[in-house]
């Protein structure tokens, strides 16, 4: 390379620099960082920074695999509760309600037949609310397009590996109840 | 990333300094597929916890903590060998 054209090329990286700093001058206050400092992330930084990305995903692995195994073996208590509005669904209807806790959302359907059925609403392939489609007469789970039959509540196409929660219901004089929750393996 | 070498030019052993770089090159490349593979792992985890199948989902943990194992043991003990009148930071 000629003298000129290395003089050019430093001088283009001197102006470059020069208008990038002039450019964000108005905001060293309020982001105040070292450019020199920022270009000069070292190897030992970087190695040292992914050692400790791989640290967070080992202790994510194991605490979600605990948390899962833990949640499995908890035998939970469920107590009957009235499914407020039940009674007012029309076949082909559904109803969004929670069971047995306020965050456990579930659904109901009542079926062309009259009679009802009731699932967890988190689809079980990444935990998507999944809807009724009356058109189709199915449960329909808009992430990544799983299908669930609305009388079983199992897959009936799409990726979610295994059915619904099943939410087991009881009808007493005329209302209706939700008595438990059962997460169900893919069996079917 | 850039890199001081202020060695270079006193010791003049060049071919020592490219195995260094060849070195750091190899344990940031371990490194990055080593992060990949966890955040498989990872991936995977939560679909077979989805799926109520607790039984991969050991196998999995294994995997995830063997794999910081080998970052830990690359961190510590698979550096570049130091050598006499080496500075500056790598």
């Amino acid at each position: 390379m000629s003298s000129e054209k290395l003089k050019s090329s430093i001088d283009k990286v001197l102006r470059d620099e020069s208008d990038v700093r002039d450019a964000s001058s108005g905001y060293v206050r309020e982001f105040p960082y070292e450019r020199d400092d920022e270009a000069q992330v070292t190897r030992r930084e970087f190695c040292n920074f992914l050692f400790l990305t791989s640290t967070a995903f080992s202790v994510s692995t194991a605490a979600f695999a605990a948390k899962s195994a833990y949640d499995s073996r908890t035998e939970k208590q469920f107590y009957p509760a009235r499914v407020e509005g039940a009674g007012e669904l029309k076949p082909g209807e559904s109803l969004n309600f929670t069971y047995p806790g306020k965050e456990d959302t579930a659904i109901m359907v009542r079926n062309h037949d009259g009679t009802y059925r009731a699932f967890g609403q988190k689809c079980t392939h990444l935990s998507c609310p999944v809807h009724y489609s009356k058109a189709n007469d199915r449960l329909e789970c808009p992430c990544h397009e799983g299908g669930f039959d609305a009388r079983t509540g199992a897959v009936l196409y799409g990726p979610p590996p295994r059915p619904l929660d099943l939410i087991e219901l009881e009808i007493h004089n005329g209302e209706i109840f939700a008595t438990g929750r059962k997460v169900r393996g893919n069996e079917s | 990333m850039r890199q001081k070498n202020t060695s270079d030019h006193r010791t003049g052993s060049r071919p020592q300094t490219r195995g260094r770089t060849a070195v750091w090159q190899a344990r940031v490349s371990l490194l990055i597929m080593i992060n990949l593979a966890q955040m498989w792992i990872l991936s995977a985890a939560i679909e077979a916890a989805l799926a109520n199948e607790h039984k991969q989902l050991w196998p999995l943990v294994i995997a995830s903590v063997l794999c910081w194992a080998i970052a830990l043991s690359l961190i510590l003990w698979w550096k570049p060998s130091s050598r006499p009148g080496a500075s500056g930071r790598q």
